[in-house]
């Protein structure tokens, strides 16, 4: 038995039970790993990514709007916003506490608002901080995150803000040019899935499922120098002749480019949609006024160009008045016989009508036409109106008359711009454009279209020249140095049922240099209540004021130095 | 023997291509932060841009300008009396 005691003893059952037992646990390892490998491998990977993997928006920003020197009216610039899931954050009350401090906003009311979300995951702290404090608030911290934004800012302000406009809260254009080329200047956030880690941090780009495109910027044909002052000075005429409201177009006229475009009253696009609608509408485009006076060179221009009259015609303008239909047609007295230059700067009411009564409803009709009477300025701004200019066929002969003198129709003041362009681009077309025009291609290749003949529209400047002259009604526009012309118009208010006795618009528009014109400005105030109503008297300070700024700042030669009467400098005198 | 050695050989490459996939993914990940920061000092510099524009735009608001031209450094338009046209 000793032997057999020494001997090992062979348990032929335990050994195959205990082989049974581990070979089993690795089967069942390996049927499990299979399993999980095979059968479950998609629900589980995609439930893995869920927790990993996410799309994020890559942000894209709006487009700037420039001037056309490239200062900026609207820029978008980065802005970020701190936002929580609730019931990660609330899990970490201290932390809360620490990052309503850091952000001032009230940490009870936090809580409880935070409560009331709890099964959301998004809820935002504080919208639209300084990207470095939300850095500061956010960072390092478990929970708490940040998302990128965009803020819109109108640096310019209320200089610019009725050609600008605003955006509302998600980007889009409201109003002005960002409406106008909202799809232009408008971002395209992208998308990117990417894998985060526990901590949230992104450690992996997968792919881009959109690229982010960020808007375009555009140049205006805005030079926000002329702009400031064309602003400072309306403003301080509106307020000095306790006007109602008023309107500014300088255009560049060989080119058509709006320089500067301003109004009164004004308002604040950093502040959006808060001022009232009034304030927010920019007149120069939406609102039309009958012309009045201003409306005279027009007259002359279609039937100089129809041979009709010459420099040296002359016209009876006595007594003073005549009917039409039975209505008269007075001027303020009698000024006997006159030659056309004569006519405008008097500005009588008489010789006009006669010579408009001289073509045909229709002549004046095409030619008020082809000036770009009742046709809308074109830079599609919204609510830009076409003024009202109704076809011949309706005309009686009492509108035919006094048509001639600028009523009956009626334009906005960037129309009359426009069409006192014409006149200073010697005769050719104009096209009005709130953008820059950029090269010399762009604008040669405009189709030249001469609406009056060069020699018509070089004899209504200088007859306008007179008007500014000594003995005409527009002396307050002349400038020192430079040949200026222009045409004032007073024109009565229509009312309800007739014209309006007390309540007056004063116009005044005008070209410079006359020898080679460059700028054409119109100015209109609405209502002015003191210190005179008379075109000349409100209007026309307003364009010397801008006018003469705008030719210094341009660098405009001044085409009359010797009326200076400057002293010459004499190198051996030392002056 | 030799079937030995083929085998030997292929394991190696296994061996090889393995740390390679490892090196790789490193590299990547390496690459990938390396990208992240850059990105992120752009966004920084986007930023500093816009601010810097804002207070550009804000400082040299035209009215600003004037004021101090005015004010501060007593600037004015000459007028045509003081003006000298050289010959």
């Amino acid at each position: 038995m000793n032997e057999a005691n020494n001997q090992p003893v062979f348990f032929g059952g335990r050994h195959f039970f205990v082989l049974f037992v581990l070979l089993s646990l690795m089967a069942g390892l390996v049927g499990r790993a299979l399993y999980l490998q095979i059968v479950e491998k998609e629900f589980l990977s995609s439930e893995g990514g869920q927790r990993q993997i996410r799309t994020i928006k890559t942000p894209a920003y709006r487009g700037a709007i420039l001037d056309r020197f490239g200062t900026p009216l609207a820029i978008s610039t980065p802005v970020d916003s701190v936002w929580v899931n609730p019931s990660e954050i609330l899990n970490n009350l201290p932390v809360l506490k620490k990052v309503t401090e850091q952000l001032s906003i009230n940490y009870k009311k936090t809580v409880d608002n935070l409560k009331r979300k709890v099964n959301k995951e998004f809820v935002y702290l504080k919208r639209q901080i300084e990207p470095e404090l939300a850095s500061q608030v956010a960072d390092g911290i478990d929970g708490v995150y940040i998302q990128r934004e965009y803020h819109r800012y109108y640096p310019a302000g209320e200089v610019v803000g009725h050609l600008v406009g605003f955006t509302d809260v998600d980007d889009n254009g409201q109003e002005g040019l960002e409406l106008v080329y909202d799809n232009w200047l408008k971002a395209e956030p992208g998308a990117r899935r990417v894998i985060r880690n526990r901590k949230g941090a992104v450690i992996e780009e997968i792919n881009q499922v959109k690229m982010a495109q960020s808007g375009k910027d555009i140049y205006s044909s805005i030079d926000m120098r002329l702009q400031y002052i064309a602003y400072r000075s309306l403003a301080r005429a509106i307020k000095y002749h306790a006007a109602k409201s008023g309107s500014a177009v300088l255009l560049d006229s060989r080119t058509g480019e709006v320089l500067a475009m301003v109004n009164q009253p004004s308002y604040n696009p950093n502040q959006g949609k808060k001022e009232a609608s009034g304030e927010r509408r920019n007149r120069a485009l939406t609102d039309v006024f009958e012309p009045g006076s201003t409306i005279k060179p027009f007259t002359f221009a279609a039937a100089i160009d129809r041979g009709l009259y010459s420099q040296k015609s002359l016209i009876d303008t006595s007594p003073g008045w005549f009917m039409v239909s039975g209505h008269p047609i007075k001027d303020l007295r009698n000024y006997g016989v006159l030659d056309l230059a004569s006519i405008l700067r008097k500005s009588s009411n008489v010789g006009a009508s006669r010579i408009a009564l001289s073509m045909k409803d229709e002549e004046l009709w095409l030619s008020f036409s082809d000036y770009g009477f009742g046709e809308p300025p074109g830079v599609s701004f919204p609510g830009e109106s076409s003024g009202y200019f109704s076809h011949f066929s309706d005309w009686q002969k009492l509108d035919h008359a006094i048509m001639g003198f600028g009523y009956g129709l009626s334009v906005s003041i960037t129309q009359l711009a426009r069409a006192y362009a014409m006149i200073a681009n010697k005769g050719r077309y104009v096209d009005v454009s709130l953008i820059r025009k950029d090269s010399e291609k762009e604008i040669g290749h405009q189709v030249e279209k001469h609406v009056m003949s060069a020699k018509t529209a070089q004899m209504i400047l200088e007859m306008m020249e007179q008007v500014v002259g000594p003995k005409g009604t527009a002396q307050l526009a002349a400038i020192p140095g430079y040949r200026v012309g222009g045409k004032t118009g007073t024109a009565k208010k229509s009312a309800v049922g007739g014209y309006d006795k007390d309540n007056y618009l004063s116009v005044f528009a005008g070209v410079a240099p006359i020898s080679d014109p460059r700028l054409v400005m119109a100015v209109i105030v609405d209502e002015p209540t003191q210190n005179g109503y008379y075109g000349g008297k409100v209007a026309a300070p307003i364009f010397q004021e801008v006018m003469s700024n705008a030719l210094r700042i341009l660098d405009i030669t001044p085409d009359d130095i010797p009326s200076l009467r400057v002293r010459i400098a004499d190198a051996e005198k030392g002056v | 023997m030799r079937r030995v050695y083929v085998v030997m050989l292929l394991l190696a490459f296994v061996i090889g291509s393995a740390l390679t996939v490892i090196y790789v993914k490193h590299e990547s990940r390496v690459l990938f932060s390396g990208i992240r920061n850059v990105q992120k000092k752009q966004d920084q510099e986007i930023i500093e841009w816009g601010r810097l524009q804002l207070q550009n735009s804000t400082l040299a608001t035209h009215s600003n300008v004037e004021s101090h031209a005015r004010k501060t450094l007593k600037m004015k338009l000459p007028e045509i009396i003081e003006l000298v046209r050289l010959p």
